[in-house]
């Protein structure tokens, strides 16, 4: 397991040439970009296309829990559409914010893999589709803020040392003058539920896709390497620390209630458990699909019912702790 | 500042959010900012005023504030009728054609936002190689003016303009 990453995401801005931004589109031209995309994504691996329009509350809210789209998509994009690899690595939205945004995800810092990946989807799309672009600015965006690249690359970070140590601010302020932007993943910018945070490009302009790369993950080395100290200083006091990460692993396993954040902030505990060699992980994927797991629309989905808030955070704790006996122990 | 949701706590917490395609900025405490899950872009109050030399403007924020010069005339696209204003006012454009209407509020804005107003990265399958087409251009025109073919010259140094912008294309 990864000491402090999670995951790399990229996402590229596209649009239609000739026609308004999604903000000012008519329906019947939405529905024909969202037809363009499913013809050029068909000679591809198979994508599962999800009409925004008919999609039930459920499950647009597991394809969200699971970033596979967003928020504005689900609730703000009245002709919006996803089209989901089947490994739901990658995931097209079509008419968000931009007519077309591709996005790839995958475990761990994969840059690299990650923009091939999505420069490979860009460039089966672009064949297809004549694409608003301009020499000056590049890729043309309804936002001038992703003009050029159109490309944001963020890194799920998982910060627990610097944001106990109360150093998570002075470490936005110091991503913040490399040109990134630092966003809690759940919860609050700068106490985020689970101590997960996404840091990404600020700039799409001006630099090539390649240098953006590069200077995120200088960014994400320099975060890294202040995590590691801080995590050093945490061990200088050795009890408390395990004290409070065992206590975290008796919670869980015993809890008769849990909320989501409660679940977030003790599967964080019991990862850096894992790090420190107190709590030992079998099966790394297993633990790290806890926390999409343990999010509403998973609980829901799994009851097959309709539950009250109590009733979910009490199958939350009884599937954590029979989940986590499974993948995790104490050493 | 009090937090504009609960009136009562400190507000910490600068939260940007789209609505009805305006950007607002709302002010919140912790407690409040917590409803904000997800994507929502979220930084303390230090790091903007940090990012922005002092000034408390969110990235989204009003582009207006952008600007070094007084009142700019508003234009209007031809395509979709947007105009100047708006965009100034939310950061987004209408249609493609908005950046050629509002190319030299484009230049201005970018070059703040994005420390550049020059694409150097990919372009797609077919497109116009930007650093190749003007040193084409380049050459023609000088050919041109040795030759002193003036029409020509005119016409090359019109396509070479529109092509770099510089404020007045794009």
């Amino acid at each position: 397991m990864d000491a402090t990453v999670i995951s790399t995401r990229i996402r590229l801005a596209r649009n239609v040439d000739g026609l308004p931004f999604p903000h000012k589109l008519k329906r019947a031209d939405a529905l024909n970009i969202i037809d363009g995309v499913t013809r050029a994504l068909a000679p591809l691996d198979r994508f599962v296309r999800y009409d925004m329009s008919g999609i039930s509350q459920l499950d647009g809210a597991i394809l969200q829990e699971k970033h596979l789209i967003s928020p504005d998509l689900l609730t703000d994009s009245p002709f919006g559409a996803a089209l989901i690899s089947a490994d739901e690595t990658v995931s097209v939205m079509v008419n968000e914010e931009d007519h077309i945004r591709e996005q790839v995800i995958m475990s761990g810092l994969a840059l690299d893999n990650a923009y091939d990946r999505i420069n490979g989807i860009d460039d089966v799309l672009s064949k297809s589709i004549k694409l608003a672009y301009s020499p000056r600015f590049g890729y043309l965006t309804a936002c001038a803020t992703n003009l050029g690249t159109g490309m944001r690359a963020s890194v799920m970070m998982f910060l627990p040392a610097l944001t106990m140590c109360n150093m998570m601010d002075a470490c936005i302020n110091d991503v913040g003058r490399l040109n990134m932007t630092v966003r809690g993943v759940y919860g609050e910018g700068s106490k985020a539920d689970g101590y997960l945070y996404q840091i990404s490009n600020q700039r799409t302009l001006g630099m090539t896709e390649k240098d953006i790369l590069g200077a995120v993950r200088s960014a994400i080395n320099y975060v890294s390497d202040a995590e590691l100290r801080a995590r050093m200083r945490l061990k200088a006091d050795e009890p408390a620390l395990k004290d409070k990460i065992f206590r975290a692993w008796g919670v869980a396993t015993n809890a008769y209630k849990l909320t989501t954040g409660e679940a977030m902030q003790i599967l964080s505990l019991i990862r850096l458990g894992a790090y420190y060699g107190y709590i030992g992980v079998k099966n790394d994927i297993e633990f790290q699909n806890l926390i999409t797991g343990c999010q509403p629309a998973n609980m829901q989905r799994l009851s097959g019912k309709n539950m009250s808030v109590d009733e979910r955070d009490i199958m939350r704790a009884d599937y954590l702790a029979s989940r986590l006996r499974d993948v995790a122990a104490r050493a | 500042m009090k937090c504009v949701k609960c009136a009562r706590r400190e507000a910490t917490t600068e939260v940007l959010r789209r609505h009805n395609n305006h950007v607002e900025k709302l002010y919140l405490c912790d407690e409040c900012a917590k409803e904000y899950e997800s994507d929502t872009v979220m930084k303390g109050l230090d790091m903007l005023d940090s990012f922005f030399g002092g000034s408390p403007m969110g990235l989204f924020g009003n582009f207006a504030g952008f600007f070094d010069a007084p009142a700019v005339k508003s234009l209007v696209c031809p395509e979709c009728k947007t105009t100047s204003d708006e965009f100034l006012k939310t950061g987004f454009v209408g249609c493609p054609r908005c950046y050629e209407a509002f190319a030299p509020l484009v230049v201005q804005t970018v070059k703040k936002i994005q420390q550049s107003d020059r694409h150097v990265g990919k372009a797609p399958v077919g497109a116009v190689d930007f650093a190749a087409e003007q040193a084409r251009l380049k050459s023609e025109l000088q050919a041109a003016v040795d030759s002193g073919d003036y029409v020509k010259t005119a016409e090359i140094s019109n396509r070479l303009k529109k092509l770099c912008g510089d404020g007045e294309g794009y």
